[in-house]
């Protein structure tokens, strides 16, 4: 660990005093958002997403802007896609990185021995990171709403408010998964493997094998519904399509069940898994990291 | 009996809450009024009833002309039928007309006309539970009546206009909310124009009426925008249908209708755009549909497998889930989907046009994998929109084997859409809000980064927290 090295890493050292929990949680998080600014991966995740999606919105105005009729409806379709392709990989690959890069380098030794308790430099990562995070989709959402405004209007403003936020839960929800995986990995490398293999189940194997499984064990609507909904990818596709439509109609037997069922609770009941899809992940991933000795 | 002490509450509460309004209002005045006017004045005179509010039940025996643009409000205090008319050629303008009865049995409604050549026009309607019902009333006119009823439950809803074996009248823009259906039955020649119709079952229901134009309706949010059945010969043109996605849902639907012609109507955002059943359903009979926008339903066209003798030409297909299917097994086969060299243009179409005359060279087979797995497993919609749906088009382009039968054949697609011009009001242009949305996550996003550069320069640097 050279000292040059420590440099390029601004941490909070000589801190006179031990800060109090939220000041130490704020230092690092505030250190580690200025990492991922000045990181590859940043950088080419904003752009990455800032194209897409930007592309997206054009591809899916084209041919109808003349009629007036092309609203956010449309784009949103096809930003659902890309969203639900993207922003889990970001996530998860930058949650992965994190704690399993630091140790690696042997920064996460240097960090633990400041007077900050454990829990407190894994959440100032992740809250530095989430914002990382939050800020790179501003971007990329802020840009596709100025190619919607000038090329459709205005309509549907408050649904596109609505698919920012939910996109915003998607990604701290798959970071928190990330921190999860980071935790427990020795090596960035293995750590980026698991969260690319977690990553291909949530976004394609899952879907695939539950579809195979409701052909061939002919699930009920309800059991369907169930299983569909532990993915957080599916909650925060049906929760997009219920903040556009209210209802879950577009989606079948399977959402008109759940419209029908839960009716005004279905909105909470989709955010609120995601929320746990954040919370719990990030609850497990510091106890471990709290539990254990090894750096 | 639970139902029929609810009736008689919702009545009573109905009733109080009237009676406490014009306790404030003061001076309601019994509806024999009016019709001491009437029987006063000659046939044909126009009486300009005075503003107020007047209780009861009127029945019009003679034809005058009814105008309450003073003011003048009908109340039927909740019984029965608010204004009977039985002259012909009684005009009926600038009321306002609530509270009719709530019994279906009786069918109450703001106005029942049974009688000739009666015009009723610029009417306000609320709290009803039928609006106007015409029964054997030819050549009437409905203009410009506002009509909003009850909100019950859909099936126990009265309809908004219902017309009852009176033909050649002419419905004309009527903005009708909350009702069951604008229904027509047994009612030929009949001209249907720049209705609205919001909220409702069905927008425009048509059974066994012949011969009627339909235009420039907008019908929206409704379970199903038009929905014909067993009617010959009717013209739909320039309705825009958005937005209908009830149990059924379909822009329009079509039941053993012969001789249908279809143009210039845009369909968008129902669950269905065009629902065919069995239509055409005689020999030699034909259906046409030309110059339509279907875009953004769930599915553009949906047919029974027996439907034959339709023609597509011109129309515009753009960006529906599924573009087209059949309602069961089977093909659209006995149907064209071109006329004359022209087909439809269809936004999935992957072919090309090298010639540049405007029509694809190759043609326009829709062969989606998971668009038949669907027609099979309707429980598989819940993954439309998602990655994996994706990944299914992918493999079935990957693998030809396991390309699905298409449901259709278009052999001259367009290469662009067609201009499709609807003469309708085009929704504003609201950019200042979507353009506040870009600048202002923009400004986040700036915001942050520049705050966390910025700051310990400012705030860290006196606590020496660098070294």
């Amino acid at each position: 660990m050279s000292s040059a090295q420590l440099q390029s890493h601004p941490i909070p050292i000589g801190m006179p005093t031990a800060p109090s929990f939220v000041g130490g949680i704020a230092r690092f998080a505030r250190r580690e958002f200025r990492d991922a600014l000045a990181s590859k991966w940043f950088i080419l995740y904003t752009m990455a997403f800032t194209v897409l999606a930007v592309g997206v919105s054009f591809l899916s105005l084209s041919g109808v802007g003349s009629h007036g009729f092309a609203g956010f409806g449309r784009t949103a379709a096809g930003l659902l896609n890309l969203i639900m392709l993207v922003v889990p990989l970001m996530a998860l690959t930058a949650g992965a990185g994190s704690i399993a890069g630091e140790r690696e380098r042997g920064t996460l030794l240097y960090m633990l021995s400041q007077p900050v308790s454990r829990s407190q430099v894994l959440l100032g990562k992740y809250f530095g990171l989430a914002v990382a995070l939050i800020c790179s989709l501003c971007i990329g959402f802020g840009i596709s709403a100025g190619v919607l405004a000038w090329r459709a209007g205005g309509a549907g403003v408050f649904d596109f408010l609505m698919l920012i936020g939910l996109t915003a839960l998607l990604a701290i929800a798959m970071l928190s998964v990330g921190f999860l995986i980071s935790v427990v990995s020795r090596r960035t490398s293995v750590a980026t493997g698991v969260a690319l293999f977690v990553w291909l189940t949530l976004v394609f194997v899952s879907d695939l094998g539950l579809m195979a499984s409701s052909v061939i064990f002919k699930l009920h609507v309800q059991e369907i519904f169930g299983l569909a909904s532990i993915n957080p990818l599916q909650c925060f596709k049906m929760a997009v399509i219920v903040s556009m439509n209210a209802s879950l109609d577009v989606l079948g037997p399977v959402g008109a069940y759940a419209s029908q069922t839960l009716g005004s609770a279905l909105p909470w009941v989709l955010v609120s898994t995601l929320i746990a899809w954040t919370i719990a992940p990030l609850g497990v991933a510091i106890f471990l990291f709290t539990r254990r000795g090894t750096v | 009996m639970a139902r029929t002490l609810g009736t008689i509450l919702t009545a009573m509460l109905i009733w109080t809450a009237v009676e406490t309004r014009c306790e404030q209002h003061s001076d309601p005045k019994p509806i024999a009024v009016i019709t001491e006017m009437i029987s006063n004045a000659d046939a044909g005179t126009i009486i300009r009833v005075p503003a107020g509010v007047y209780e009861g039940n009127l029945v019009v025996r003679k034809p005058v002309v009814l105008d309450g643009s003073d003011g003048a409000v009908l109340d039927g205090l909740g019984r029965g039928t608010v204004i009977e008319v039985l002259a012909d050629g009684v005009v009926i303008r600038h009321c306002t007309v609530r509270n009719s009865g709530l019994d279906v049995t009786g069918e109450p409604a703001a106005i029942r006309v049974i009688a000739a050549d009666v015009v009723i026009e610029s009417n306000n309607i609320s709290e009803s539970l039928f609006g106007i019902d015409l029964r054997e009333s030819p050549n009437a006119i409905i203009r410009s009546n506002k009509i909003e009823c009850i909100d019950l439950e859909p099936g126990r809803r009265g309809d908004g206009i219902r017309l009852w074996w009176s033909h050649g009248c002419l419905v004309e823009g009527n903005v009708v909310h909350n009702s069951r259906d604008m229904v027509f039955w047994y009612s030929e020649d009949l001209r249907i124009r720049g209705n609205t119709v919001m909220g409702s079952r069905y927008g425009l229901h048509f059974m066994y009426s012949h011969g009627s134009v339909l235009e420039q309706n907008d019908l929206l949010n409704n379970s199903v925008g038009v929905y014909l059945m067993y009617s010959n010969g009717i013209t739909l043109r320039e309705n825009r249908m958005s937005n209908n996605r009830g149990a059924s849902g379909y822009g329009i639907g079509l039941k053993d209708c012969d001789d249908i012609t279809i143009t210039g109507n845009a369909l968008l955002a129902n669950r269905v755009g065009v629902y065919i059943d069995n239509s055409p359903s005689s020999v030699g009979s034909k259906g046409l549909f030309e110059s339509n926008l279907i875009a953004f339903n769930e599915i553009g066209l949906l047919a029974t497998p027996n439907t034959h003798d339709n023609v597509f030409t011109n129309n515009a297909f753009i960006e529906n889930e599924e573009p087209a299917a059949t309602h069961g097994r089977g093909r659209l086969v006995n149907n064209t989907f071109a006329r004359e060299g022209v087909g439809n243009y269809w936004s999935d179409y992957a072919g090309f046009d090298l010639d540049g005359n405007g029509i694809g060279d190759v043609v326009y087979e829709p062969q989606s994998l998971f668009g038949a797995m669907l027609a099979n497993e309707p429980n598989l919609r819940l993954f439309v929109h998602s990655p994996a749906q994706r990944a299914i088009e992918f493999t079935s382009r990957a693998l030809p084997e396991l390309r699905p039968q298409s449901t259709l054949v278009d052999p001259s697609p367009l290469a662009s859409p067609p201009e499709i011009r609807l003469d309708m009001a085009a929704k504003g242009r609201q950019v200042g809000s979507m353009l506040m949305l870009a600048v202002s996550m923009l400004a986040i996003a700036a915001g942050v980064i520049v705050y966390t550069i910025v700051e310990p320069r400012l705030g860290a640097a006196p606590r020496g927290d660098r070294s």
